[in-house]
């Protein structure tokens, strides 16, 4: 591409004055496959300078007439083939100008993206992964994570549920942390930005939700340490690099994308009606009451209907009401992007903006996202140049509760199918429910997030000479985020301790700033030594600063602002900082094109760490062997590419507490007075955690690339785990922060991409899969539990399911039976198959994972005439999928929840075999944690589907446009699971821990969006 | 040109190698170093003050203790089920009231390293005495022995065996520590000690904490906390002269002073003149979870069914039955109705009456007052007849005086615990039965080695 635009500058230059005296003339020829001659239709040839073009025939040929004398740069471009440029004198008559196109399938020319630079992907020691912005154009989700998901081998990406703008899991090549943080570093233009949850509540959202990912030309995933080592402390779970668009020198090119759509939850549940229901509870009183004697249970049970029907006859099941299906809406989904971009040969620039507004699928959730974007490129001399990114972004979520907040749409499931959902005395939405009925927030509260986001830096490039460039970039991400809730009258009673409404606004800035100051010297010696190098610092600085207020005690409902609150019942302001300062290098060795060497270190000091500890050391040095141009392999007709590589490195992980290593009193107060108390235990020895990974990769092409791919095995190794280790209580805390423990995480990774049609007929296919093997090798015998049932215990993935086994039901008398699993001393179980009715006789084995056993992608695209058509199919198997909201949803009756259907296959007379308990109100028969409610979250899901249709160019170009694109664009059309809840992508939201995994707790399925949109280039 | 890159290299290399290794030195603004924190008067006040704040709440608004656990597990665990119902669907309130509690019950185990939190509280006031001001250094160290002994007191006798159930001389109570802990080590794995060993230590508390407190404190612990809490020791351990001294000396050398209407006690804003001590919760800052159980409206979650069998104990007329309020078939207690900032009551002065009638009863003595005046004093206060004018009264017995004390003090935290020194039963099981003791749990059994084999018998 630089080439590309130098010659063009060169030719400009050089060719002007010429142009002006020059007459018509005209140019036609063939283009061919260079490699057996054969014709290729529909290639374009073009004149850049001239805006002037046309495409092969049938026979391969193509003219273009009417040209004004002069040498112009021919360029000829072809799907499959790497791109020709020639220069052709026009004169006064027609210049037969004959091409020959080389295939080109595996971009092996592409520059990627690494730290601090770029590297052509040939010469690539490490592993990345690279998604083109243009892959994702078009994916109607909130953020980019969930547009590139199965796109990339060994990125596992998972988002918690269909609530718009929440957090997104990405773990890539496993988790590699306890305590400290999984996920990776995020790096936009060389800026690492905020990507932690900002949310006050315990649910995440997500900040990268403020980036529109229409802007990005590129996402390049750094996952072995060769690459990732140069971010030194944080990049031991991998680093994401996003590059934005920039302009091209030419004439401007305006473009306008919209969407429109709708989006319908991706699976629903069946729930009992109102006779199954009444049936199934008094049945299961009447149980209970033979058990313990007397008729309480149905007593208690009746006058809880009496209540709970409002006066409705629920014997005759007058109501029937939809309580589940109350907790969606339509979703219509809407997007406009308008953006230009081009420039002369100094300046270039790119501009955008775009506005976005996505409905969610549950009542009270909507996202809107207004975005716009400045990148700037000048040079100002031969060796200065300089530039300017600048993207500044509103979004706004309107969120609902936390998922184990009564008021959260997703527990209206459990109310009773008798209540009628409006009173019908009054109209008004029914107050008297089993659970505070969820939908009178939805009327009378409101909670919205905003946030205004500015990514924006500048750099300035110095050539210093032909070999030598400085490079100095700074650059700030500034996060200000405001959380606004009011809770109405009509809200009382459904949250403790209003009183005549409630409302609170958080406030929440962060700021980071970063600068990069490096150098970068290249050379190649005697044309066979080719030698980089980079050197510099990094510096960031982030900070910050949240303010919380609450009142109490509003006059009316109308006015939102605390300024009408009688009572301010809390506030407070928070402050905290963080620090790193960084020095790092990197060389880059390349001997005849074929042998590759590459070294890098870096320095990392943070403030994190004890003043003993503040520094840590991240070498990492690869190796890669170009077969393919070895005589032995040259001109081999199967192998065209063949390169082996392996990479060792050192990375770090510091996203823990600011001040983890310090011995702390925190402030409180007690009755109006102020107090401290001691809030953390020292630990000066404090230290990085660090993770040493060795990758063994291989790239390869056959058949002219025409297949290529990757295939890689690593080892990750993490010592001195950032723990929370368990201190005796006794002490007066619980935990404390210490480096203990160790962690495996080993697997391979194989992406193959084949070019199966060329020609008019195209049809490529990219599949990739991968394996992560996750293992706690040490933690210093403890066990460490998240909020459900997940531990990480040694010799065990982190986060496995612990639980009791359930056995199913006793034929002879319903009740639910546990495996007994008594163990020895060595873990070994002694007790057989012998079960137990005890659930509390039964001890807990390791009952599941939550982590896949293989994750992955296929996509196929497709092109014909105008058509284009990409499928991508994303796969999760092998992971299970703890329905936590299980022993209340599906619990044969032990509650008045209202149940799942399957429910209705309870075991009723001796002889019944079922996997569902008799029912026995109150009693838990079956509904305790146990294995009973963990099932098989494995999935496969057409995840993305974009079919478009291009205008043919003689009609845009009638009417003045460049290009003229219809499509249809659907996210979550099909799933297939045996999934027994929602859907099987699912992490509830208020339990974030890195324990936290695979829990689905009244949890909201996925968006399944189908949109409608139109793309115009002119 | 070459020149001037070298310099701006060296120059920018410069400044970010020494300027920003300075910018490492980043300190908490909303903490303090612990090294440092305890060198004046002032920190080892608030430092103190600290102390109670977490007997109600954790620091992010989460009842802890008195916020709750302390008063409503006594009674879930030592109520039969026709009286008390815990109807609610959290799971570990429902396993202490079914007397089933696995060793990993969520609340029992924050009840006990909460209690620890607060120890350590203490225990770093007690080791920075020598800084503080000396006028009010006895009134700090007696705050802090009072907080120590209460918490202790508390401690053993939810987890370890009643001092009437065996030999507390060889029976365990709970791990006594007694200085701050400013590492974690080895040292931190300490293992039980007897429960003799732990009430001697709740009684040099207690004992030091009455004599160093002044007789006004404003809501803070005075003499007479001290004195109330000793009461309460010396009945659980049998000494009814010592308790009958105690709580008699609260009852007429202090200003505290029964409310004349007994609906008043509850539910107000701040301490009432009967409360000897009682926890503050403010709209700002505490946390009533017995409102949230105990309560179904104003965000209650009427979690605690008072039923029938209960209600059945009260003589018509009785103030104290009018308190309950109705709700379906079911009643609420209406002793936790205030949802902003319901003080939490710890110890009544009408506790005190009962004390020592029962104590003088049992001692025959009449320590203050009679037993039969002091039993009529809180009947009076409740709207009812003094029982010598009631002919079903023979003469006043034991039977009575517990009889009229469990209604008095109903749902505020004392079933279980009168229920083991009176060695009565519940649900079928004996006061000595293994399920009313709590286990010791999970978390620390795991986490300190030196705990191994000393788990409560039947977990």
């Amino acid at each position: 591409m630089i080439k590309k635009l130098l010659s063009v500058v060169f030719f400009i230059l050089v060719m002007l004055p010429i142009n002006v005296l020059a007459q018509n003339g005209s140019i036609s020829g063939k283009v061919t496959d260079a490699s057996n001659d054969e014709e290729l239709v529909g290639a374009t040839v073009y004149i850049p300078e001239l805006e002037r073009g046309a495409s092969t025939n049938i026979d391969g040929e193509y003219h273009i007439d009417n040209l004004p004398s002069g040498t112009y740069e021919l360029s000829v471009t072809y799907v499959g083939y790497g791109s020709y440029n020639v220069n052709v004198s026009v004169a006064n008559v027609n210049l037969v100008q004959n091409i020959q196109l080389t295939s080109d399938f595996a971009d092996l020319d592409e520059l990627v993206v690494v730290g601090f630079g770029t590297q052509i992907k040939q010469d690539l020691t490490g592993n990345i992964a690279r998604i083109s912005g243009e892959s994702i154009e078009g994916v109607r989700v909130p953020s980019f994570e969930s547009a590139i998901q199965g796109r990339a081998a060994g990125v596992h990406i998972a988002s918690g549920s269909g609530k718009l703008g929440q957090g997104i899991k990405m773990r890539i090549r496993g988790s590699a942390s306890v305590t400290a943080g999984n996920e990776p570093l995020y790096v936009i233009d060389g800026m690492p930005v905020t990507s932690q949850s900002q949310s006050g509540t315990n649910s995440i959202t997500n900040p990268l939700a403020d980036l529109n990912f229409n802007d990005v030309t590129s996402i390049d995933i750094l996952k072995d340490a060769s690459a990732a080592a140069i971010y030194g402390s944080r990049a031991s779970n991998g680093v994401v690099l996003i590059t934005t668009k920039r302009g091209e020198e030419g004439r401007t090119e305006f473009s306008y994308n919209t969407q429109a759509g709708f989006s319908t939850p991706t699976r629903t549940m069946d729930w009992l009606n109102a006779e199954q229901y009444t049936k199934l509870i008094l049945e299961a009183a009447d149980n209970t009451d033979k058990i313990i004697g007397g008729t309480g249970q149905r007593d208690y049970v009746e006058s809880r209907f009496n209540a709970l029907s409002n006066g409705t006859d629920w014997r005759n099941h007058e109501v029937d009401a939809d309580w589940a299906g109350a907790a969606f809406k339509d979703a219509m989904t809407l997007y406009h992007e308008f953006s230009a971009s081009g420039g002369n040969e100094s300046t270039q620039f790119y501009a955008s903006g775009s506005f976005d507004d996505q409905e969610g699928i549950v009542i009270g959730n909507d996202f809107q996202r207004l975005s716009t974007r400045l990148n700037l490129d000048h040079t100002a001399t031969e060796r200065i140049s300089l530039g300017l990114n600048f993207n500044l972004a509103r979004s706004e979520l309107t969120r609902v509760s936390d998922d184990n907040g009564f008021a959260t749409p997703l527990q209206l499931v459990a109310q009773m199918p008798i209540s009628p959902i409006t009173n019908p005395a009054t109209g008004e939405l029914n107050d008297n429910t089993l659970y505070y009925n969820g939908l009178l927030h939805d009327e009378h509260a409101d909670f919205t997030q905003t946030a205004f986001r500015n990514f924006g830096n500048a750099y300035a490039n110095i050539n210093l000479t032909d070999n030598l460039a400085f490079r100095s970039e700074i650059g700030a991400d500034l996060l200000n985020q405001n959380e606004d809730e009011r809770y109405g009258l009509g809200t009382a009673g459904g949250m403790s301790g209003f009183n005549n409404g409630l409302g609170a606004s958080r406030w929440v800035q962060v700021v980071n700033y970063t600068t990069n100051n490096f150098a970068t010297y290249n050379q190649v010696f005697q044309n066979v030594h080719d030698f980089e190098m980079i050197g510099g610092t990094s510096f960031q600085y982030s900070t910050r600063n949240t303010a919380y207020v609450e009142g109490e005690n509003f006059p009316v409902d109308d006015l939102r602002t605390i300024a009408s609150a009688a009572e301010i019942s809390d506030g407070n302001t928070t402050g905290s900082d963080f620090a790193f300062l960084s020095y790092f290098s990197r060389a880059n060795y390349k001997f005849q094109d074929k042998y590759l060497l590459s070294a890098s270190g870096r320095v990392d000091g943070s403030s994190r760490f004890g003043a003993d500890e503040r520094y840590g050391f991240f070498p990492a040095a690869s190796a890669g062997w170009i077969l393919s141009e070895e005589e032995f392999l040259r001109n081999n007709d199967v192998i065209s590419f063949l390169k082996l590589r392996a990479s060792y490195g050192l990375t770090g992980n510091a996203e823990i507490n600011n001040f983890g290593s310090r011995g702390l009193f925190g402030v409180t107060s007690y009755a109006g007075s102020p107090a401290i108390n001691p809030s953390q235990v020292a630990n000066p020895g404090l230290k990085w955690e660090r993770t040493a990974q060795v990758d063994v990769g291989m790239d390869f092409g056959f058949f002219g690339d025409r297949i290529n791919g990757e295939l890689d095995f690593y080892m990750k190794n993490t010592s001195d785990l950032l723990l929370n280790v368990n201190v005796p209580g006794t002490s007066g805390f619980t935990t404390y922060l210490d480096n203990i423990g160790d962690m495996e995480n080993k697997g391979v990774e194989l992406a193959i991409n084949t070019n199966n049609l060329v020609g008019e007929l195209m049809w490529s296919t990219n599949f990739n899969i991968s394996a992560n093997r996750n293992e706690v090798t040490n933690l210093n015998d403890q066990v460490i539990t998240g909020q459900f049932e997940n531990r990480a215990v040694e010799g065990e993935a982190i986060g496995v399911f612990y639980l009791r086994e359930y056995a199913g039901v006793d034929p002879d008398n319903g009740d639910a039976l546990y495996y007994l699993n008594e163990m020895d001393d060595d873990g070994n179980i002694t007790s057989g198959d012998e079960t137990t009715n005890d659930i509390n006789a039964a001890s807990r084995v390791v009952a599941g994972s939550p982590h896949p056993e293989l994750i992955g992608g296929l996509s196929n695209n497709f092109s014909y005439k105008g058509f284009d058509l990409n499928l991508l199919f994303q796969f999760v198997y092998g992971n299970d999928v703890y329905r936590a909201a299980g022993r209340f949803q599906s619990s044969n009756g032990s509650f008045l929840d209202n149940q799942t259907v399957d429910q209705l296959d309870r075991w009723q007379e001796p002889g019944d075999v079922t996997d569902v308990p008799q029912a026995r109100y109150r009693m838990g028969n079956g509904a305790g944690d146990s294995s009973r409610y963990l099932t098989d979250g494995s999935y496969l899901r057409l995840k993305h589907i974009n079919f478009g249709y291009t205008l043919p160019a003689g009609l845009t170009n009638a009417i003045s446009l460049q290009r003229a694109r219809v499509f249809v664009s659907g996210v979550n059309l099909l799933t297939f699971t045996n999934y027994e809840g929602h859907d099987p992508e699912v992490a509830t939201d208020f339990a974030t821990g890195n324990l936290d995994l695979g829990n689905d707790y009244f949890t909201a399925p996925q968006a399944r969006t189908l949109t409608l949109g139109v793309n115009i280039d002119f | 040109m070459k020149y001037l890159f070298f310099l701006t290299l060296v120059l920018v290399m410069t400044f970010t190698l020494s300027a920003c290794d300075g910018l490492l030195n980043v300190d908490p603004q909303q903490s303090l170093d612990t090294e440092t924190v305890l060198d004046n008067s002032q920190n080892v006040e608030s430092a103190l003050v600290g102390a109670y704040s977490r007997m109600g709440a954790t620091d992010g608004g989460a009842a802890t203790l008195y916020g709750g656990p302390l008063l409503y597990l006594a009674d879930l665990l030592g109520a039969d089920h026709d009286e008390l119902r815990w109807s609610g669907s959290f799971f570990p309130q429902r396993e202490v009231w079914d007397k089933a509690i696995p060793t990993d019950n969520p609340v029992v185990t924050a009840v006990w390293t909460n209690a620890y939190n607060v120890i350590n509280r203490v225990n770093n006031v007690i080791s920075a005495l020598d800084v503080v001001d000396e006028g009010i250094r006895d009134r700090v160290e007696g705050e802090a022995r009072f907080i120590r002994g209460l918490m202790y007191f508390e401690l053993v006798r939810f987890y370890g065996k009643a001092w009437n159930d065996g030999n507390p001389d060889s029976n365990l109570g709970v791990p006594l520590v007694l200085n701050p802990t400013s590492s974690i080590t080895e040292e931190n794995n300490v293992s039980r000690n007897t429960v003799s060993e732990v009430y001697a230590q709740i009684l040099s508390d207690l004992d030091d904490a009455k004599e160093l407190l002044p007789s006004e404190n404003g809501y803070y612990a005075d003499t007479y906390a001290a004195s109330a809490i000793l009461s309460r020791v010396h009945l659980a351990q049998g000494d009814y002269d010592d308790a009958a001294l105690e709580s008699s000396r609260v009852i007429e050398e202090s200003d505290y002073a029964l409310v004349s209407d007994y609906e008043d006690v509850y539910n107000a804003s701040n301490n009432t003149t009967e409360d000897v001590f009682a926890l503050q919760v403010t709209s700002q800052q505490g946390a009533n979870e017995l409102q949230q159980f105990y309560e179904a409206e104003d965000g209650g979650r009427g979690d605690m069914d008072i039923l029938e069998g209960h209600l059945d104990l009260y003589e018509a007329g009785d103030a104290r039955l009018a308190l309950f309020d109705v709700d379906g078939d079911v009643s609420r207690s209406g002793k936790w109705t205030n949802a902003i900032d319901g003080n939490i009551h710890i110890v009544r002065l009408a506790e005190m009456y009962l004390t020592r009638a029962e104590a003088n009863f049992r001692e025959g003595t009449t320590v203050g007052d009679t037993p039969l005046n002091d039993v009529n004093e809180i009947r009076e206060r409740a709207d009812l007849d003094p029982i010598e004018s009631l002919p079903i009264f023979d003469d006043l017995d034991l039977e009575d005086i517990l009889h009229e004390r469990k209604l008095e003090l109903a749902f505020e935290g004392h079933f279980i615990h009168d229920l083991k020194r009176t060695e009565g039963s519940v649900e079928g099981l004996s006061f000595d039965a293994n399920e009313l003791v709590f286990p010791i749990p999970e978390r620390e059994m795991d986490a300190n080695p030196a705990l191994e084999d000393q788990q409560n018998d039947g977990y």
